[in-house]
């Protein structure tokens, strides 16, 4: 018993181990894998997280003018799949671990990001512009071309490119 | 006269769900029959329902404790059917992860160990050592168990300088922990009385049932597939094969943590000599169809995947064979002639994990 005694002692005069959380604070590592933070402006809602979620917990839905990327806590795990795998970097798992909730939230205790469409500069379609986060990843810098073409639906955004090529191989 | 005696499926002193119709002769084991099945989840029509990249999450579910080693063998198979390279980092990376996972796997299990035999203040020593272990898992995959630290073509995490000399820091904290509780372990009264000649696999018991991991290693079988047939950066780290010649618990709890200390020792060697490169080449890659087996050494033992694609996003079929199965039937040999009392001790020697097992 000697040798546990040696132990013993020590953990005496050491004092408890755990932590007073929630009355104190508590170890939080930074990247300790919480609660999504999902960001609407960088989002391009192309659903990578929506496919790649193993528990089903992120839904993209369509509505009016908008695409709603909610991410329900029921089934997350979060395993960091959607992080990992979102090309554009919008979705960030937070250090937050307060997950409890009262059964009457079970539906409401989400994470909802909103991404809105926007008009065509031309024909006035409705689509979802590619982010900043998405272009600086497709192309090496954003120059005033890309911010000008990026107002256009995808339709007339190939008809504008393939014009100006055009232009440009007569000159 | 004899007695039966169930033991389970759920019970106190069992860390798993599993029945035990045992025939007594007086204090004595003489007979042991064992019936399983109570936490089938079927998991395995679940992964045929989900693609290549949930997968790497739902085979991380399987068990908590090898939660690494599922994922691990999966990519393997993925990547053997599909042709990927893995970069040398992300190789080496793809070990660190594992070998922090034995640390804290051995761990608890030694604990449990102790808990069993009732010396419960070396419980939670142990317990508290393994924590070091926990946080260091939490602090570089973000989460105690299930570290996702595999993707399909390398591994999700990197690390940089300060993380390294974390890590390093760590460990170097736990060798002073282990080495003291090594001394307890391994010299104890107690735990000698309790261990020595309980539950004796004799080595041709072993190679006949053909058990795995430290099980077999207990009874000077070396099987250790890290070494039988290296796989990411273990034919460069080459591991030591612990082995011990007893076969009885306190053999297998000896392999158990001289396992831990060759663990730590092949982090650091990882560590101080990862190599440069990428850790993920491609990340959403082709996977065509095909078929493949790999294996991995879990804390348990052998672990062996089987994969078969059609060229879809999904498995057609996968199928894994866990060290529990194996492990399983020497209990049979083991529990035999012990004490009532033993019985849960001898079944924690195995390491079992039922949730493996039954998935
Ligand atoms: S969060 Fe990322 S992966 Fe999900 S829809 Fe948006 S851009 Fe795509
Ligand atoms: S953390 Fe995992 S389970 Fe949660 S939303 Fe992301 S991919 Fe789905």
């Amino acid at each position: 018993m000697s040798g546990f005694l040696k132990i013993a002692i020590r953990n005496l005069l050491k004092g408890p181990t755990t932590d007073p959380y929630p009355f104190g604070d508590t170890f939080i590592p930074q990247k300790l894998r919480g609660k999504l933070k999902v960001d609407a402006s960088e989002c391009t809602a192309c659903r990578t997280c929506e496919e790649v979620c193993p528990s089903g917990a992120i839904k993209i839905t369509k509505n009016e003018g908008a695409y709603v990327h909610t991410t329900w806590y029921n089934t997350c795990c979060f395993c960091g799949n959607c992080e990992f795998f979102c090309p554009t970097g919008a979705i960030k798992l937070t250090t937050d671990f307060h997950t409890a909730h009262f059964q009457d939230e079970k539906y409401s205790f989400v994470t909802v990001a909103v991404i809105k469409e926007t008009e065509c500069k031309n024909c006035k379609t409705k689509f979802v512009p590619p982010s900043e986060a998405l272009l600086k990843r497709a192309y090496n810098g954003i120059d005033i071309d890309l911010d000008e073409l990026k107002l256009y639906c995808p339709e007339c955004r190939k008809k504008i490119a393939f014009e100006r090529l055009h232009l440009w191989l007569r000159h | 006269m004899s007695t039966k005696i169930p033991i389970g499926p759920f019970h106190i002193g069992l860390e798993e769900p599993i029945y035990f119709k045992i025939d007594l002769k007086g204090e004595t084991v003489v007979n042991v029959d064992m019936i399983n099945g109570f936490v089938h989840r079927g998991i395995e029509y679940l992964v045929m329902q989900k693609n290549f990249f949930q997968n790497l999450i739902l085979t991380e579910r399987v068990c908590a404790l090898c939660s690494n080693n599922h994922p691990f063998t999966y990519v393997m198979a993925v990547e053997k059917i599909a042709g990927i390279e893995v970069s040398r980092r992300a190789n080496y990376l793809r070990v660190v992860a594992d070998e922090v996972k034995r640390v804290a796997s051995h761990m608890f299990n030694l604990s449990m160990l102790a808990h069993l035999i009732g010396f419960h203040s070396l419980m939670t020593q142990t317990m508290e050592a393994r924590e070091i272990m926990q946080d260091v898992k939490e602090s570089i995959w973000g989460n105690r168990m299930d570290m996702s630290a595999n993707t399909l073509s390398g591994v999700k995490y990197d690390l940089d300088e300060g993380q390294i000399e974390f890590i390093l820091n760590k460990l170097d904290e736990l060798e002073k922990q282990t080495d003291e509780l090594i001394d307890i372990y391994f010299n104890n009264k107690l735990v000698k009385a309790r261990t020595v000649n309980v539950g004796v696999l004799p080595k041709e018991d072993a190679l006949r049932l053909g058990v795995t991991g430290p099980t077999a290693r207990g009874s000077g079988v070396n099987n250790d597939v890290r070494v039988k047939a290296p796989y990411a950066a273990y034919d460069e780290l080459k591991p030591t094969v612990m082995l011990e010649e007893n076969g009885d618990v306190y053999s297998r709890m000896k392999v158990r943590w001289r396992e831990v200390k060759e663990s730590i020792r092949l982090i650091r060697k990882a560590l101080n000599n990862l190599p440069e490169g990428p850790v993920v080449t491609q990340k959403r890659p082709h996977i065509p169809a095909g078929e493949a087996v790999t294996r991995t050494e879990a804390p348990r033992g052998e672990l062996i995947y089987y994969l078969k694609t059609n060229g879809t996003q999904r498995p057609q079929r996968m199928r894994w064979r866990v060290p529990t199965y194996m492990n399983w039937e020497a209990l049979r040999v083991m529990i035999p002639g012990n004490k009532l009392s033993d019985v849960a001790v001898i079944f924690n020697s195995i390491d079992p994990c039922i949730s493996c097992t039954e998935r």
